[in-house]
């Protein structure tokens, strides 16, 4: 069931133009300039600064509360981040050169990383240093021209988007919640593409590029890996792709084969959702004090006690939880464990959306002081640079995050009756994995509620 | 094409913007003819302020634009009439001034901002324009009383021997009606004073014969404290609230939170107490002269960790400030 909103004229003249999705990553990109230069040269105060304030309080919540939840990958169409390598590679900015070519080294990515596990321990690396990139403007600036470069340089090595595809630490996370998202690029018709020879929308063509992330649209079945740039739109010479409005997740009742490194990201973001919100939102001083002090004997144990929590604890019970729901019966447990890795979706999106709220609802005030004062310079351009902070609707945080915890135990809840159904077992399978998803989730609310 | 260039355009305008911004900074700072400098506060342990020494010239208009890049921090700059309450993080005050006299002027930070506070200290210089490296003669200034008075501070002083039952009342002092001899009546032979010794030597006064030993230390407190105006006490309370009171206590106890760490005067003698003075202790406040008090806070206690308040001060400030400490012991 879905209804393809490329149908509408004005939507498909704006997907199918080459100005989407340019336009809107010349905008990041001069969000993006701000934010580095405030970063770098601004007030060390992260609440007085543009870069700090606009990345990890505006875009996040932006981000997590609204851009995934609703559209996917959208973000990846319009980030900064690869973008200067991209134009490096193509050697253009809007319109493609002759026959797609690109200019680039071209080599393949291994093939013993063609997975998200780069992904999963990028993330868990940055996490690791988060309070200090978090509040101090400059490691910000410095974290994100350091991905800059490294995306530049991984352009002109590699093929394509391979930076975004496997290496991104944000891309790993977006991609994974993305499947919750009620919208999808998908092909029409496959008998369409089994007709049409040239592949245009992975090859390219004189109308736009092969897709950047080395995806065959025909074949496409989750959005965890499609970043909606709409090339394959752009080229399909038959119109068979279009932009179509699903379900809420339906991409996580689809049969497909999901990998170690994907179970293994639900589980990582799980538990960095209640680290983060211990550590950031929590009430123990010596908690922050140690993710705080990088290379400390502190921050050491901190970050013993996080790597532990996201790749032993939380994977390790969620495997018990498995293997419980198994029994006695045979079957692999691989394949099992990944199966119902998918109930993580909506349980960690939940948590993260909830985590985020409080954050958000505490800090966006300051956004009218950096707007009037990017720099911490005293300028004071749209006169609300002296605007006091205010917290907003923060009587009503508790019950929005109770809501999104309920709703995202429900959606995981009923994912694991369909995994269970799917696999020909009881509902009674189920039930370890719904326990475990019942006190995950009662944590997470003993924590932003006690 | 059109297109490519079109789209270059805004990228590079977008890479290229950040200068501009920088331009806007520069013509907004900009004052003509007026010498802008910009300063810092960090924490001390960051460095205190940056930079921690101004030049200025005389005569030339000045426009100092401070800012906080961590906590909330104050300034003060006694020499020059600048007094900045509160420099809030990330956010900009800019004071316009013009200095009119050549010296040396410290500035200092007037909010606790952490244990190290009160090393956050720097100094302007304002020379005269045109003198070559800007040499300029800092005025006389006469000898504090302790070294005129030839008083070693660092010397461990004796507990009065006498020291009265309750605690004496300046006011109750007033009422007595008695004319005070010229040892407390003029103010530099009681400076060099110690309160034990005039008790005694108006305990042994034949005219003083009708009156009990409470009445004589409330004379003692009358005569110290008689000829402070109100308007210094206030302003000495108001200089104890900001730079003493978070090592000496609210109530001149020694109990602020800042002290605890500190060794005083224990680290000379290990009979010595530690930690800041208890101006309530009247076997140890009695047996100091103000010239000893004025001293320890023009000079600061070596090793103590009482800072120096010289720079910072007033002669009549310290003498101001002196009053307000023995009002904790004789009352106001």
């Amino acid at each position: 069931m879905r209804y393809a909103l490329s149908d509408i004229s004005l939507i498909r003249r704006i997907l199918r133009s080459r100005w989407f999705p340019w336009s809107l990553t010349a905008i990041t990109l001069l969000f993006f300039v701000l934010v580095v230069w405030a970063g770098f040269f601004g007030t060390r105060v992260g609440s007085r600064n543009f870069g700090i304030v606009l990345v990890w309080i505006v875009w996040w919540a932006l981000l997590i509360l609204l851009l995934i939840p609703l559209t996917g990958r959208l973000w990846c169409a319009m980030c900064p981040i690869p973008a200067l390598g991209e134009w490096w590679q193509r050697r253009a900015l809007v319109r493609p050169r002759p026959g797609a070519k690109l200019y680039t080294w071209g080599r393949k990515w291994p093939r013993r990383l063609r997975n998200i596990w780069p992904q999963n321990i990028g993330f868990l690396l940055m996490a690791l240093f988060s309070v200090v990139i978090l509040t101090e403007p400059r490691a910000t600036a410095a974290a994100l021209t350091g991905l800059v470069i490294i995306a530049l340089g991984v352009s002109l090595i590699f093929e394509r988007r391979i930076f975004c595809r496997y290496l991104c630490p944000v891309g790993g996370f977006i991609g994974l919640y993305s499947q919750v998202a009620p919208i999808e690029i998908r092909v029409r018709d496959r008998v369409v593409c089994a007709g049409h020879l040239e592949k245009t929308c992975y090859t390219g063509s004189n109308a736009g590029y092969g897709c950047p992330w080395l995806l065959f649209p025909g074949g496409l079945q989750a959005n965890a890996f499609c970043g909606m740039c709409t090339e394959c739109l752009k080229t399909c010479p038959k119109d068979n792709l279009g932009l179509f409005l699903r379900p809420p997740g339906t991409d996580l009742l689809r049969t497909r084969r999901r990998g170690l490194d994907e179970a293994y990201k639900g589980c990582i973001m799980l538990a960095s959702a209640f680290a983060y919100s211990a550590v950031l939102i929590g009430p123990w001083e010596e908690l922050k004090g140690a993710a705080r002090e990088v290379g400390s004997v502190a921050w050491l144990i901190y970050a013993l006690a996080f790597l532990t929590l996201n790749l032993l604890i939380v994977p390790g019970l969620f495997w018990i939880s498995v293997r419980l729901g198994q029994g006695s019966r045979p079957g692999s447990m691989h394949t099992l464990f990944t199966d119902y890795a998918v109930v993580l979706v909506p349980l960690g999106l939940a948590a993260w959306m909830a985590f985020s709220l409080s954050f958000v609802s505490a800090n966006l005030s300051y956004i009218w002081t950096v707007l009037s004062d990017p720099f911490g310079w005293g300028w004071n351009i749209l006169g609300t640079a002296q605007r006091d902070w205010t917290p907003y609707f923060s009587g009503w945080i508790p019950y929005l995050q109770v809501l999104l915890l309920l709703g995202g135990l429900a959606a995981a809840i009923a994912l694991a009756l369909h995994t269970t159904h799917r696999h020909g077992r009881s509902p009674h399978a189920a039930v370890p994995v719904a326990v475990f998803c019942t006190v995950a989730t009662l944590a997470l609310m003993a924590l932003y509620l006690a | 094409m059109k297109q490519e260039f079109f789209a270059l355009s805004i990228v590079l305008t977008i890479l290229i913007f950040p200068v501009a911004l920088l331009g806007y900074q520069m013509w907004r700072s900009r004052a003509p003819g007026t010498q802008v400098v910009d300063l810092v506060a960090h924490l001390p342990e960051e460095g205190g302020f940056t930079p921690d020494r101004l030049r200025l010239v005389v005569g030339r208009p000045t426009r100092l634009r401070v800012t906080s890049s961590d906590v909330v921090h104050g300034l003060t700059i006694p020499g020059l009439g600048i007094d900045v309450e509160t420099i809030e993080p990330g956010k900009v005050k800019e004071i316009d001034f013009t200095p009119t006299l050549p010296g040396r002027y410290a500035f200092a930070c007037t909010r606790w901002c952490g244990a190290d506070h009160w090393r956050m200290r720097g100094v302007i210089e304002v020379v005269i324009p045109g003198e070559g490296r800007g040499e300029f003669v800092q005025p006389t200034v006469e000898p504090p009383l302790y070294q005129q008075l030839g008083i070693d501070l660092d010397a461990v002083r004796r507990e009065a021997r006498v020291i009265p039952q309750a605690r004496p009342s300046a006011l109750r002092g007033a009422t007595l009606g008695v004319t005070l001899p010229s040892y407390l009546s003029d103010p530099y032979t009681r400076r060099a004073l110690v309160p034990a010794e005039a008790y005694v030597q108006l305990r042994a006064q034949p005219t003083m014969i009708g009156l009990n030993d409470d009445d004589i230390w409330n004379l003692v407190a009358w005569g110290w404290l008689r000829e402070v105006k109100p308007e210094a006490l206030s302003r000495a309370e108001r200089l104890y609230a900001r730079d003493c009171a978070a090592c000496h206590g609210p109530e001149g106890r020694g109990d602020g939170p800042m002290g605890r760490a500190l060794p005083g005067l224990k680290k000379m003698d290990p009979a010595m107490p530690a930690g800041p003075a208890d101006f309530t202790d009247a076997a140890r406040m009695l047996s100091a002269s103000d010239a000893v008090l004025h001293g320890k806070i023009l000079r600061g206690g070596m090793g103590t960790g009482m800072p120096e308040f010289g720079s910072l001060y007033t002669d009549e400030e310290l003498w101001a400030l002196v009053a307000y400490v023995r009002g904790f012991l004789f009352g106001r």
